[in-house]
């Protein structure tokens, strides 16, 4: 596979116009949602990528990254576990669904891919 | 611990809020992220911060994604929703004619009303630029010593500012400025006059004037130091910094070296204090005399004060009378020499303070132009109004079919709004984009100097205005329309669906405020044709005066005029080689300068008189031909004449109360050897705002200032050489003048002006008004005409049937032409019935500041309404002709 224009097959394009590609917060929030298995809500997601990355985001960028997620079926999402905390409320609890484990997986396979092509040495400054 | 942080909430209305917006289905674990992530920060960071974040959480989760688009939106009246526009546009794109006509007429209002309306900001954004403008005050002086001997100033002694500092705790911070006429070196032996500016050390701590280089609040830092302003700077270094560059500047007595330390950014023109090049005022100490540095009556500087933050300038004005007796002595009574204080912002359009160093704006001027442009607006939000209550005629039906269907009085209102917004958006974004493309054209046209920077907060502001415009002009089509029973409608093919009333008034007024402003514009057109045609009583067309300078930078007054004045004689010689120029004469004032040397005395029975004084050489009443009521001229070489010999104007003659003039002396005590030798007629040697003043003309001016008690004058007294140009281009003057001039005096640079432009210019203020006025009465005769037109068209088409039954029973064209113009013709007799007493009243308020005026007369009332009825005959007449010659076979069949 040469390098340039990434497609991604797997998502369904009639559902999605701009589908084809994801974004790099969208990737990582899929992966987030996929590496927390049963646990994956909004704020727990959140607390994750601010652990891992670093980055200073809030709460309502993940809340429209999951509903994107969600409209082009990468994530399928249930509201379960009232407890006391948090008024009460329900959490929406996120999890892959097989297109988004293939997007991932394409992702993944494409940049390892790439990745393997770059020289075992690198010059200083490169 | 959880449970006890449970208890504190998030504030009410976000939460509110949030249910508002947010789709039901999103709601609930939406709501749980955020009251988890509150609850978290309650705990690390306490409520408030908490809140904040609560806040900031659900103003961010307003997004598209999560918003109720089916309900809440759609419902919401006052949302323009994609129905509504749709609807809209569809209607408006049906009735091009009436749309055009719309959206014509709105966008030339507001471009009348944007332009009119960026003159006046700027106006008021004068000073406003300092961040502690709120706590600047500029001091006054008002000396009233009884018998009318009043001087108020806005320029103050020096001695104030170490004065106040003194004195006045109340006061963070004293400074003073004001400008000289020094020449600048600028290359080798070329000197160019330049205003340079003194100004206290501490001036930048007090005016947030900003700089490109050096250091902001303290740009001096040694006594020798030198501003510059960016445009300056590159004047007279080019590209090179001139930072640490040096500038020669010929000062009062010596010629000194200044270094430049600081660049300061060009002062906006909306600014009260204006510079180009300052030097510290520490140099006062050895630039100017005993008598300017500690005189009480020698007035120069604006005084600025900086009020500590928690002082009020009440305080000091309270003790200040207290303060001055102890300094004052004996020579002055109590609250004969006050002092008192005026804000920094208002300055600009104050009229009851007199204008510091720098002129100042009349402020009825601004209201009046703001007040026009408001009117035509106004017009323009009628000409919508009536035209779409008139428009109602043909929506009666669809307005019933509607609420048959069930439509709700909300809904149709909203629909209607929809309409009238649409079209003031469209015409917002027309009239702004002209106005400010035509930005360039206005400023030539009008003579102003508006200048436009654009900031995103003003497309907020032209949006909420638009949206302002739509809902006030629709606001009465659409209740009017919404509020007709159905059943009326429905029957009557023939129900108007509006109260004609209100239609007859509006046109009134329409009518009403053009020929007003027709009617001004005529009469300040007269008014300003007399002033620049009236006889002045001397001639100057193509007079030319160039002054003079004095070789010698300091000593008596007299002395250094006498130098000036021998130049003046060098610089003659070498231009009367050329037969076009003649009528040469020296003398320390030229016409078309206000201001001339004002002097007082007390006379011989102890009261105050005073007068105006020109210093002349014996060929001043010949050269501008001035006539001789009584006695004779000075006479060429005559040296007794040219010692002690005056002669004044028939007003003197009157005001020192001389039956019998000639040989006669001023009647004061102390003036020197001198005698009247004639006397000439008035001539208008000031604006024609003023009353001819008493005038003494003189050769030698020692024996006058020994017996005068008080001085004052804005124009320079040094002496200027008049000559009278007789060639055919303008041009060849300049040059012959450049080059005598380099010839005879080859390092100084040449100043010259014309005085008949100087003459003119005395009333640009208000040939300016005039022309402000007269391009806001073309564009309200413009706007009447689209509504007029709009209107005939209506009022034709409803009455089609008439038209056509009158026509088959035998009415000629001619009759119903007559017919339909009579329509109109009584609201336009009273609009210019009504607007006669209010154009007669606003007029004669400006003709007041004139001395010399020309009368209202019946004269332009005729014109004007004359104007009005042939503007609305010719817009009538097409249509109610075309009206007239369709085949009434055809209108009786329509439907």
């Amino acid at each position: 596979m040469s390098s340039g224009h990434l497609r991604f097959s797997a998502v369904d394009k009639k559902n999605n116009m701009k589908g084809e590609t994801i974004g790099e917060l969208e990737e990582l929030v899929l992966l987030t949602v996929g590496a927390l298995l049963q646990e994956a809500y909004a704020v727990a997601i959140l607390d994750e990528l601010v652990e891992k990355t670093g980055r200073n985001m809030d709460v309502t960028a993940i809340h429209s990254v999951l509903r994107r997620l969600e409209k082009k079926g990468l994530v399928k999402s249930e509201m379960r576990g009232a407890t006391n905390e948090r008024g009460g409320r329900r959490k929406r609890f996120f999890d892959l669904t097989p297109a988004g484990r293939a997007v991932l997986d394409e992702t993944m396979s494409v940049r390892m891919e790439l990745y393997q092509k770059l020289p075992k040495l690198t010059f200083f400054g490169i | 611990m959880k449970d006890q942080t449970n208890h504190i909430n998030p504030p009410k209305w976000a939460t509110r809020f949030l249910h508002w917006y947010c789709k039901p289905e999103l709601l609930e674990d939406l709501e749980g992220d955020l009251l988890e992530l509150f609850d978290r920060k309650v705990e690390t960071k306490g409520a408030k911060a908490a809140n904040r974040l609560f806040i900031w959480l659900v103003l961010r989760s307003f997004r598209w994604s999560a918003i109720n688009k089916n309900q809440k939106l759609k419902t919401h009246s006052l949302m323009l929703t994609g129905q509504n526009l749709k609807v809209a546009a569809r209607v408006l794109w049906r009735d091009k004619f009436n749309t055009t006509l719309n959206i014509l007429g709105l966008t030339i209002g507001i471009l009348c009303f944007v332009q009119m309306g960026l003159y006046v900001a700027q106006e008021l954004s004068f000073d406003q630029m300092h961040s502690k403008k709120d706590r600047i005050y500029r001091a006054y002086l008002y000396e009233d010593y009884g018998d009318g001997r009043i001087f108020f100033n806005s320029v103050t002694p020096m001695r104030f500012e170490p004065l106040f500092k003194k004195e006045f705790s109340e006061f963070e911070n004293v400074v003073q400025w004001f400008k000289r006429t020094y020449a600048v070196q600028a290359s080798g032996d070329n000197w160019i006059n330049e205003e340079v500016a003194l100004i206290s050390p501490e001036f930048f701590q007090v005016f947030d004037f900003e700089m490109e280089k050096g250091n902001a609040s303290n740009p001096f830092t040694g006594r020798y130091d030198l501003i510059l302003s960016e445009g300056y700077a590159e004047k007279y270094f080019g590209k090179e910094d001139p930072v640490g560059q040096t500038l020669t500047i010929n000062l009062e007595k010596e010629v000194v070296e200044f270094t430049v330390s600081a660049v300061m950014k060009d002062i906006s023109d909306n600014s009260s204090i204006q510079f180009d090049l300052a030097i510290s005022n520490e140099l006062n100490q050895t630039l100017f005399g005993e008598q300017a540095l500690k005189g009480w009556t020698s007035v120069s500087q604006e005084t600025y004060v900086l009020v500590n933050e928690n002082s009020r300038i009440e305080s000091v004005n309270a003790k200040s009378q207290d303060v001055l007796m102890t300094y004052l002595g004996e020579n002055f009574n109590r609250d004969e020499y006050t002092v008192g204080f005026q804000e920094l912002t208002d300055i600009h359009l104050n009229p009851e303070v007199p204008a510091g160093i720098e002129a100042v704006s009349n402020p009825t001027y601004v209201y009046v132009l703001g007040i026009i442009g408001f009117l035509v607006l106004l017009i323009a939000c009628v000409n919508y109004t009536t035209l779409s209550i008139g428009k109602s005629i043909k929506r009666a039906k669809e307005v019933g079919m509607r609420k048959i269907l069930g439509a709700g009085k909300q809904l149709l209102v909203s629909q209607y709004l929809t309409e009238s917004i649409v079209v003031a958006l469209i015409s917002m974004l027309l009239g702004t984009g002209l106005a400010i493309i035509g930005i360039p054209t206005f400023n030539q046209l009008t003579g102003v100097n508006l200048i436009y920077s654009f900031e995103w907060w003003h497309l907020g502001l032209f949006l909420g205005l638009g949206l302002l415009i739509g809902s006030l002009a629709g606001m009465y089509p659409a209740f009017v329309l919404t509020n007709t029973r159905i059943m009326s409608i429905m029957q009557s093919s023939n129900t108007t669906g509006g109260k004609h009333w209100v239609r007859k008034v509006m046109v009134t007024f329409q009518f009403l405020v053009t020929v007003l402003l027709i009617s001004s514009t005529l009469i300040m057109q007269k008014q300003i044709g007399f002033l620049q045609s009236k006889n002045l009583g001397y001639d100057y067309e193509a007079v030319v005066a160039v002054p003079l300078f004095a070789n010698i930078q300091s000593g008596r007054f007299t002395e250094r005029y006498a130098s000036a004045r021998d130049n003046a004689q060098l610089l003659q010689q070498n231009l009367q080689q050329h037969p076009e120029l003649s009528n040469f004469t020296a003398s320390s004032h030229a016409f078309g300068t206000n201001g001339w040397m004002h002097l007082a005395f007390e006379d011989v029975k102890g009261s105050f008189l005073w007068f105006r004084m020109v210093g002349v050489d014996a060929n001043f009443i010949d050269a501008f031909d001035l006539k001789l009521v009584e006695g004779r001229n000075f006479e060429k070489g005559n040296t007794a004449d040219e010692r002690q010999s005056i002669i004044l104007n028939e007003t003197a003659v009157k005001y020192f109360g001389l039956t019998n003039p000639l040989e006669e002396k001023l009647p004061g005590s102390d003036f020197g050897e001198h005698r009247i030798v004639g006397v000439v007629e008035d001539f208008h040697y000031s604006s024609l705002h003023e009353e001819i003043e008493p005038l003494v003309i003189t050769q030698n001016m020692s024996p006058i200032f020994a017996g005068i008690s008080d001085t004052d004058f804005q124009d320079s007294p040094f002496p200027k050489l008049l000559f009278k140009y007789s060639g055919s281009s303008l041009l060849a003057v300049q040059d012959i003048l450049e080059e005598e001039w380099s010839r005879t005096f080859p390092n100084r640079n040449l100043e010259y002006e014309f005085i008949d432009e100087n003459i003119a210019r005395q009333y640009e203020n208000e040939a300016r008004l005039n022309k402000l006025i007269g391009v806001a009465t073309l564009i309200s005769i413009l706007i009447a005409s689209i509504g007029l037109l709009g209107l005939t068209v209506l009022v034709v088409n409803s009455r089609e049937k008439e038209i056509g039954i009158r026509k088959v029973i035998g009415a000629s064209s001619a009759q119903i032409f007559g017919l339909l113009a009579r329509t109109f013709s009584w609201q336009l007799a009273l609009g210019v019935i009504l607007s006669i007493p209010l154009t007669i009243w606003l007029m004669q308020q400006w003709l007041e500041d004139f001395a010399y005026r020309v009368s209202i007369g019946g004269d332009m009332f005729v014109i004007s309404t004359a104007i009005s009825v042939v503007i609305a005959l010719l817009v009538i007449s097409y249509h109610s002709w075309k009206a007239t010659k369709v085949n009434p076979v055809k209108s009786l069949r329509s439907e």
